[in-house]
């Protein structure tokens, strides 16, 4: 017999004044209990914007990601007593007057998808919250050279290759010489031309 | 807790629906440019659930601090808070009503002047140095939480001429997946402001609307007595484990 559902929670708007407190320090997903993670460290940058390019000042950024090998550190992973101890895979970040956002993490590897599902190419996790948006909202960043040059049953949902472009991180050009960290930048347009798409939530 | 040897999550059957709209609040409000302005204006997409959604960040404690429990009596030696003291208790549940044990909750607050430390708030209401209007808490094996605190005040809403917010408390929740991750605002019952509220009153389902309000529960009664309120939350999943009938 099944049980009867409870309804669900509402969802509200995060608002203006969440606490720089708990952003501080959680852009920094590069070590986990003193111990450093392992894998490419990587900076992914972006900015966040709405209708007419305008910059989303204050709006918070999370992400959910595995380790450089593909674990994550849950238990519904099958690898997870392979878990990176010096990696936890989850972030937090702010934006600035320009909307723009960064997290210092590892390049996610390759994990499995789920029961006889296809496994996920590397990804991570991103969802986003600001003043305006009554819910979270939610899509995935892909570190594929172009938008074909993968399969994943995630971004395969998203069928045209422009569209598919927009779930890309660039790497961007070396600026500072051979000894910073690659740079990987992700605009998101929650709204107006090169909108980004989001996903079912 | 290590999250790694935290109970084994029975997950052949996990289930995520999506939101039900009419119990949600509206994604375009009148009077709140802000929705008009970044929404997406494209359909949402649809797509199966992997590995990557259905897990995400558990024992949060591991990574941040977690507070004292009475966020209006900072040190035993520090003055109050100002404002009405009160408690507020209440259990995280999935779709099942299974407890959501070890779930990290946040909370964030005005001052009982209606104002927050924060450099966005342009409110001329004065800071109260006793009170950092912020807590983290876990809940317990029953998915319980309770903190206790004082009433937020009132505070108008910078850009606009009438609206003024009701008290409300900030809660971040994080459940046991990327899917529950949930972000709300909780409203104190009998508010006159609450009946005008932008963001309240974009909940169509009244039923669903008092999700949004705390519960009034009796006075916690002792040295200094503490107005009670409660509020559950339920948060999406169901069929983690399998029903016993």
């Amino acid at each position: 017999m099944t049980r009867h559902s409870l309804p669900t929670s509402p969802y509200c708007t995060i608002g203006p004044f969440f606490p720089g407190a708990f952003v501080t320090g959680c852009e920094d997903l590069t070590s986990f209990q003193g111990k450093q993670a392992r894998g490419q460290r990587i900076l992914l940058t972006g900015r966040v914007v709405e209708e007419g390019n305008r910059p989303i000042l204050n709006a918070i950024v999370e992400i959910w990601q595995p380790d450089a090998n593909g674990v994550f550190r849950h238990p519904l992973d099958p690898r997870v007593h392979e878990a990176d101890p010096g990696f936890f895979g989850w972030g937090r970040a702010r934006t600035d007057i320009e909307g723009r956002y960064s997290f210092r993490t590892v390049m996610p590897g390759a994990s499995d998808g789920y029961a006889e599902g296809a496994p996920r190419c590397p990804h991570l996790n991103l969802m986003l919250l600001a003043i305006g948006l009554t819910r979270r909202l939610v899509t995935t960043v892909f570190f594929a050279e172009t938008p074909d040059s993968v399969r994943d049953p995630v971004l395969d949902c998203v069928r045209d290759p422009i569209v598919r472009g927009r779930m890309l991180a660039r790497r961007e050009k070396d600026r500072n010489g051979a000894t910073d960290v690659p740079v990987y930048r992700y605009d998101i347009v929650t709204r107006g031309e090169s909108e980004t798409p989001f996903f079912v939530d | 807790m290590d999250a790694t040897k935290q109970n084994t999550i029975e997950t052949s059957e996990v289930e995520y629906g999506p939101y039900q709209e009419n119990t949600q609040l509206a994604r375009y409000i009148k009077g709140y440019p802000r929705s008009f302005t970044r929404t997406p204006s494209q359909p949402l997409i649809e797509r199966p659930l992997t590995l990557s959604e259905l897990t995400g960040p558990l024992a949060l404690e591991q990574r941040l601090g977690i507070s004292a429990e009475d966020m209006a009596h900072l040190t035993p030696d520090a003055p109050r808070a100002m404002g009405q003291y009160i408690e507020v208790t209440g259990r995280v549940v999935d779709e099942d009503g299974a407890p959501l044990a070890g779930s990290m909750v946040e909370i964030w607050q005005a001052n009982s002047a209606g104002k927050y430390i924060h450099e966005m708030d342009r409110h001329e209401a004065p800071v109260d140095p006793n009170f950092t209007g912020l807590g983290r808490f876990v809940t317990d094996a029953d998915g319980c939480y309770k903190f206790r605190s004082i009433k937020p005040g009132a505070y108008p809403v910078t850009e606009s001429d009438w609206w003024w917010r009701p008290p409300h408390i900030h809660f971040s929740i994080f459940g046991r997946s990327w899917m529950n991750r949930f972000i709300t605002q909780i409203f104190f019952p009998g508010e006159p402001l609450n009946e005008i509220d932008l963001l309240l009153n974009a909940v169509q389902d009244s039923e669903a609307r008092d999700r949004l309000i705390f519960q009034t529960t009796p006075t916690v009664v002792g040295a200094v007595n503490f107005l009670a309120f409660r509020r559950d939350f339920v948060l999406r999943g169901k069929h983690r484990t399998p029903a016993l009938d």
